[in-house]
C-alpha cells in the first residue's frame, strides 16, 4: 500500500490539475487492460521555438486514489515544458516503475502513458483539423523498457 | 439553465464540506439540512433540463475548502448564494425560481448567523478520536476514506442521473434507496475524515461513469464492487480489531450494510432483465 506522509494528503484531498481542460490542443488516455482503469491527459499545447510546450495540462482519472496522486504530481511536473522535457519526464516515471509496488507502479504508468498518448496524438495531428485521441495500454508487466503499444485512433 | 446547474452543485459540496468541518451541533445540523435541501434544488433544475431538451454534464470547477475559521466558508456560502439568486433571475419556471429563492433567503440568513470556528478539519492530525493505531493501520484508514469518500459521491450521481433519466417507478425507488444509502455513507466518511484532519471535496466524475449505455453491465459491475467492499471492510476491521473495538466494529457496520446495497442492485438488475431493457 501507498505510504502516506502530509505531502501525499494534500494531493489526495486536491489533486492538482484535476479536471476537464476545455478547448484541449489534444488528449491522450492511458488504459491499464486489467481492471479498465483510466487516466485522460488534456494538453493546451502551444509552438514555442520551433518545439511544442505544454502550456495548460489537466486529467481525470477513472481509477484509485494511488493513480490520482501520480497524476497530481505528474501534471505538476510536466506544467510549462516543452516536449522534449516532457519526454525525459516520462522516460525518467517509466525508468522508476521497477523500484516501486506493482499496483503503484501500474497507476504511475498510466499517467505517463496517458501524457506519451497526448504528446504523440498532438504530433501526429497538428496540422489536420481532426484531431486524434490515442489511447495507449499499459505493460502487465510494468516494464521501464516498456514500447508503446497504440491501441486504438479515433 | 445549465450554469445554474453547475453552481447548484457547487453550493451542495461547499456547504457539505462546511457541515463536516464546524464542531458546533447546532451549526452542523442546520449545514447538513441545508446540504440536503440545496441538493433536492439540484434535482429539480436536473429535471427541468431534461424535460427542456438540454444537454448538461455533472462537470463543476474544483472547489476550494481549506479555511482556518469557519466564518471564512460561511462567506463563501453566502457569496455563492448571492451568485445563484443573480441566475436565478432569468429561470423561466416562475414556482420553482419562487421555491429555490425562498429556501436561499432562509439559507443565507441562518448561515450569515453561525458561530465562527477555529478549523482543524486539514490539520493532518490523522488520529481518530482517541484511538490510537499503527502507522500502517492508520495509511489504511486514510486511504479507505479517501477512495469511499470518493466512491459514495460518484454513486449519489450515477443513481441520481439513471433515476432522472428513468421513468420506471419501481426501478426508480431502488435508486433513491441507493443514493440515500451513499449519502449516509458520504456523511459518515466526510464526519471521519474532519476528525482525522484530511477533509477533502470528492474529485469531479468524469461522465462516462454515469451516462451510461449497459445498465445491465453496470449493475453486475456495481454488485462485484459491492462484494469488493465487503472484502476491503472485513480486511480493515481485522487490521483495528486490536487497537479500537469502536472502529472494527464500524467497519463491520459498513461491511454488513453492503448486503443491503447488494440485494437493492440485484432486485434493480432482475427488473432490468425482466422488462426486456
Amino acid at each position: 500500500m501507498i505510504n502516506i506522509d502530509n505531502e501525499i494528503i494534500a494531493h489526495m484531498s486536491n489533486p492538482h490539475n484535476y479536471g476537464r481542460l476545455e478547448d484541449a490542443t489534444s488528449i491522450g488516455i492511458g488504459e491499464n487492460p486489467q481492471n479498465g482503469e483510466k487516466v485522460i491527459i488534456y494538453l493546451d499545447v502551444e509552438e514555442r521555438d520551433n518545439e511544442p510546450f505544454i502550456a495548460d495540462i489537466k486529467f481525470e482519472a477513472i481509477a484509485c486514489m494511488t493513480t490520482v496522486v501520480a497524476g497530481s504530481i505528474i501534471t505538476n511536473e510536466a506544467k510549462e515544458i516543452p516536449f522534449s522535457m516532457a519526454e525525459e519526464l516520462i522516460a525518467v516515471t517509466l525508468g522508476m516503475l521497477e523500484s516501486v509496488p506493482p499496483e503503484q507502479a501500474a497507476c504511475s504508468e498510466m499517467v505517463a502513458v496517458a501524457l506519451k498518448a497526448a504528446m504523440d496524438g498532438y504530433s501526429q495531428s497538428k496540422d489536420k483539423e481532426k484531431k486524434e485521441t490515442l489511447i495507449y495500454k499499459i505493460e502487465q508487466s510494468c516494464s521501464p523498457d516498456l514500447e508503446f503499444k497504440q491501441e486504438e485512433i479515433r | 439553465m445549465k450554469e445554474l446547474l453547475v453552481k447548484t452543485h457547487e453550493l451542495w459540496l461547499v456547504t457539505l464540506m462546511a457541515s463536516f468541518m464546524s464542531k458546533n451541533c447546532d451549526a452542523k445540523r442546520d449545514l447538513n439540512d441545508f446540504s440536503d435541501i440545496i441538493f433536492r434544488h439540484f434535482t429539480w433544475i436536473e429535471k427541468l433540463l431534461i424535460k427542456n431538451n438540454i444537454e448538461y454534464d455533472y462537470n463543476r470547477d474544483e472547489i476550494p475548502i481549506r479555511v482556518e475559521r469557519t466564518k471564512v466558508i460561511y462567506n463563501n456560502i453566502i457569496d455563492r448564494i448571492n451568485t445563484l439568486e443573480l441566475m436565478l433571475v432569468n429561470l423561466d419556471d416562475e414556482d420553482l425560481k419562487f421555491r429555490i429563492q425562498k429556501d436561499l433567503d432562509y439559507i443565507k440568513y441562518i448561515v450569515s448567523k453561525l458561530p465562527d470556528e477555529e478549523v482543524s478539519a486539514f490539520n493532518a492530525n490523522r488520529t481518530y478520536k482517541d484511538i490510537k493505531l499503527s502507522k500502517e493501520a492508520t495509511d489504511a484508514f486514510t486511504l479507505f476514506l479517501f477512495e469511499e469518500s470518493y466512491k459514495e459521491y460518484e454513486l449519489i450521481m450515477v443513481y441520481n442521473y439513471l433515476k432522472a433519466h428513468s421513468s420506471d417507478d419501481y426501478l426508480n425507488k431502488i435508486f433513491q434507496i441507493l443514493v440515500e444509502e451513499s449519502f449516509f455513507h458520504l456523511k459518515r466518511f466526510g464526519e471521519m475524515m474532519a476528525i482525522m484532519g484530511i477533509l477533502g471535496v470528492p474529485r469531479i466524475i468524469h461522465k462516462s461513469l454515469y451516462q451510461i449505455d449497459d445498465v445491465v453491465e453496470f449493475l453486475k459491475d456495481g454488485i462485484d464492487e459491492e462484494l469488493a467492499a465487503k472484502e476491503q471492510c472485513l480486511e480493515l476491521s481485522s487490521a483495528v480489531a486490536k487497537d479500537s473495538k469502536e472502529l472494527a466494529k464500524f467497519f463491520d457496520f459498513i461491511n454488513y450494510q453492503e448486503n443491503y446495497h447488494i440485494a437493492l442492485m440485484q432486485d434493480a438488475l432482475k427488473h432490468y432483465q425482466q422488462k426486456g431493457n
